[in-house]
């Protein structure tokens, strides 16, 4: 396996996709914050949240980098191709199973279920995220299909 | 079949809620509405706006019978009412279980419970469920006892103690025996299994959300003027308050008619911020930080996608609100046609939301609470906004179809700026964006001077060029721009108080039927909370609490508020209750409780 490729492209990989979804935020498309979302587990100060988020995402991005690495040495081919397909059964598995049982776990989200005693303040992403913005799963596919070309591109197959 | 009946007057209504959607249900024990699985779902039960054929869920006596006591256990959602039949006492005691987080429960969890005193008394249970527009009649079947009702993703399941051979579309007799009260629990389940709560832990659940509520409103503070009316607001809108995101909706129904017979029906099940800021303030008033940092959460997000421009309203979710459109076949609520769901509105340029949403961040730190830097990005794009375009004609407060220069959105422009300022006295604010503000803040107030205000009638005006007065101009005294001695001021309260007077304490919002649309409406009950408010903080008290006190009986027997009122039948008209009308009752009385005790 491209142990020295993991390294150092999964934090470019996660870097990619965390400049292209604050741009995709910035044009008006989605209010999906990956930073947000998963800094507010740590802090209920959106600012501070999102550069501890903005960690806890780079180590998260460099986890998911082992598998795509692993995949690519079972497969002995690593291709952008195949990045991009990874890519998008990662963003499928993200918005299906992850950010739906988020709101089990997450203090500070609320849930469908929420009830007048929750001082949560996050709202839930809803089914494929479209809570935040339709365009949402539209994004979240985009920026996770280019984390998956941007590994296929740089990691060695073995 | 459901036995035809006409759907009961507005004010006959109570509201059974769990902050994620609500029900109406009429003194002879029917629940005309209720959406699901939030407020602005698929109707289960719509036949007040949908006839017959749109569901309901009635529980009551098997004839007609008097109603002699209707009222919400005290400080609670805990609805009660009962009837006389044969000398015997029937009571129906019901309520949505608002709690649920954490539990085995379902989302959606109404109980329902008939108690017989004084003898056995017939009663009857006509359940009949039909899901949204085409009033899909559901597959139904029994388990072991239990109703199912299955329409794809949603189920409804119906139990009840003594066991009851319910079948949908058909009245069930049922005889209630003093001591043996019968117990009926409707779960709703949308995408997800439905979950079975056996008809007596539903009814210690109800019991647990009593001792929520009395605790929640316990923290209101006891020497609040008329606190029983404000605790009963107060709860109203959290009620209307969804929980998952926190924002109010402005109503729970569609298409209650403000002019009945007539096409002035509009969906309410969306949040306008401009509404929610009202309630911001209220909250605030009163203590309840939570609400308030909550809905300033939900904006921020709800916001960020036009950010910095601020939409008229949004859906529940902070998403954009579906198109205007009209339900074909609903009869409307006493024929008034058509029914609407969805929200022409959203797409309207309206100033004054901009003022409402500054002015509730700016409270909120008048209270002693800082800004995350983020809410103040949003703020200050705001104030950015109105710096930009007030010149420009808007919908204004009342959404009028035609643009125009409306005097109170320029004030409302006046306030945000002046509030950004305020509260740049404790943000970080660059001196160039502190200039543009201050500058078009002062060129706001000068224009509505020369061009807003009219010396023959001595008061403000609805527009530039017209002598219609505007009843939203009564915000003025909490302004700040002209003193509240000012015979500016003053004059504008007086006139409005005379020629948009609808008789009593009632107020036309503006001149009837000048809006473009046709037919005419009632008064503008908001209008006459902001008429108390204004005298209260102009140093007339005693007016102010003689008003109050007069409004006050024009609520419904519930302690409930439409959002108008026919001034001659004294019928609650439009949807209800509102959000709106709530939160101004509450501001009103907090004017009260703040005015100076000896009258200027």
């Amino acid at each position: 396996m491209d142990w020295a490729g993991w390294a150092v492209f999964g934090l470019v990989a996660t870097a990619a996709l965390t400049a292209t979804m604050i741009a995709a935020q910035l044009a008006g498309l989605t209010r999906l914050d990956l930073p947000l979302v998963l800094g507010t587990l740590v802090t209920g100060d959106p600012d501070r949240a999102r550069v501890v988020g903005f960690f806890i995402h780079l180590v998260a991005g460099q986890g998911f980098a082992l598998g795509y690495a692993a995949a690519f040495a079972v497969l002995h081919s690593a291709t952008w191709w195949i990045g991009a397909l990874f890519g998008g059964l990662h963003v499928a598995i993200a918005l299906t199973v992850l950010l739906p049982l988020l709101p089990g776990a997450h203090p500070r989200m609320a849930s469908l279920r929420a009830g007048p005693s929750s001082t949560a303040v996050l709202e839930p992403p809803g089914l494929f995220a479209l809570n935040y913005g339709v365009q949402t799963p539209a994004v979240a596919v985009v920026v996770h299909v280019i984390y998956g070309v941007v590994l296929g591109l740089l990691l060695r197959a073995h | 079949m459901t036995a035809p009946r006409p759907p009961a007057p507005i004010s006959d209504y109570g509201l059974l809620g769990d902050t994620r959607t609500a029900a109406l249900v009429a003194s002879d024990g029917a629940i005309d509405w209720l959406c699901v699985p939030r407020f602005d779902g698929e109707p289960l039960f719509g036949r007040l706006v949908g006839g017959p054929p749109a569901g309901t869920f009635r529980v009551g006596p098997a004839a007609a019978a008097t109603v002699v006591g209707r009222r919400y256990r005290r400080h609670t959602a805990t609805l009660e009412t009962t009837w006389a039949v044969d000398g015997c006492r029937l009571t129906l005691t019901e309520a949505m279980v608002a709690e649920v987080s954490g539990r085995l429960l379902p989302t959606t969890l109404l109980v329902r419970r008939l108690s017989a005193e004084g003898g056995a008394v017939d009663a009857a249970v006509e359940f009949d469920p039909r899901l949204g527009a085409p009033h899909r009649r559901p597959r139904a079947r029994h388990r072991g006892g239990i109703l199912v009702c299955e329409w794809g993703a949603l189920a409804v399941s119906l139990t009840g103690t003594p066991e009851l051979a319910v079948e949908p579309g058909r009245p069930t007799p049922v005889t209630v025996l003093p001591g043996r009260p019968l117990t009926l629990v409707l779960a709703v389940a949308y995408r997800e299994p439905l979950i079975h709560v056996e008809p007596a832990a539903a009814w210690d659940l109800v019991g647990e959300d009593e001792a929520r509520w009395r605790a929640w409103t316990a923290g209101i503070q006891e020497s609040l003027p008329f606190r029983e009316h404000v605790v009963r607001s107060l709860l109203t809108l959290r009620l209307l308050t969804y929980s998952p995101s926190q924002a109010p909706v402005a109503a729970p129904t569609t298409s209650l008619p403000e002019d009945p017979g007539g096409a002035r029906n509009w969906d309410y099940r969306y949040v306008w911020p401009r509404d929610a800021s009202i309630g911001v303030n209220a909250f605030l008033g009163v203590g309840k930080l939570d609400q308030a940092q909550g809905f300033l959460a939900w904006l921020l997000h709800a916001s960020r996608l036009e950010r910095p421009r601020l939409p008229a309203l949004f859906t529940l979710n902070g998403r954009h609100v579906p198109p205007e459109r009209e339900l074909p076949g609903w009869p409307g609520y006493h024929d008034s046609v058509p029914v609407r769901v969805g929200n022409g509105a959203a797409d309207q340029h309206q100033l004054d939301g901009y003022g409402w949403v500054v002015d509730a961040a700016w409270v909120f730190v008048q209270a002693g609470h800082r800004l995350y830097s983020e809410t103040w990005r949003a703020v200050r794009g705001f104030a950015d906004v109105v710096a930009r375009r007030w010149r420009e004609p808007d919908a204004g407060v009342w959404e009028v179809r035609e643009p125009g220069q409306h005097v109170h959105s320029k004030l409302m422009g006046w306030l945000a700026l002046d509030r950004a300022l305020r509260i740049a006295d404790t943000h970080r604010l660059s001196a160039r964006q502190r200039r543009r503000w201050q500058s078009a803040r002062d060129a706001i107030a000068a224009e509505v001077r020369a061009r807003g205000f009219d010396p023959a009638q001595a008061s403000y005006v609805r527009s530039y060029g017209s002598t219609d007065l505007d009843a939203a101009l009564l915000v003025l005294p909490l302004l700040g721009m002209d003193s509240t001695e000012s015979a500016r001021v003053q004059g504008t309260i007086d006139a409005i108080r005379e020629r948009l007077s609808a008789g009593g304490p009632l107020l036309y919002r503006y001149p009837p039927g000048r809006d473009g649309l046709p037919g005419t409406e009632g008064a503008f009950l908001p209008c006459s909370f902001w008429l108390v408010q204004a005298l209260a903080s102009t140093g007339r008290r005693v007016e102010a609490i003689e008003l109050f006190q007069a409004l006050l009986d024009h609520a419904s027997p519930l302690g409930l508020y439409a959002e108008e009122m026919d001034p001659a039948t004294g019928a609650h008209l439009g949807n209800y209750p509102q959000t709106l009308t709530h939160a101004a009752l509450v501001q009103a009385a907090l004017a009260i409780r703040d005015s100076p005790q000896v009258d200027r």
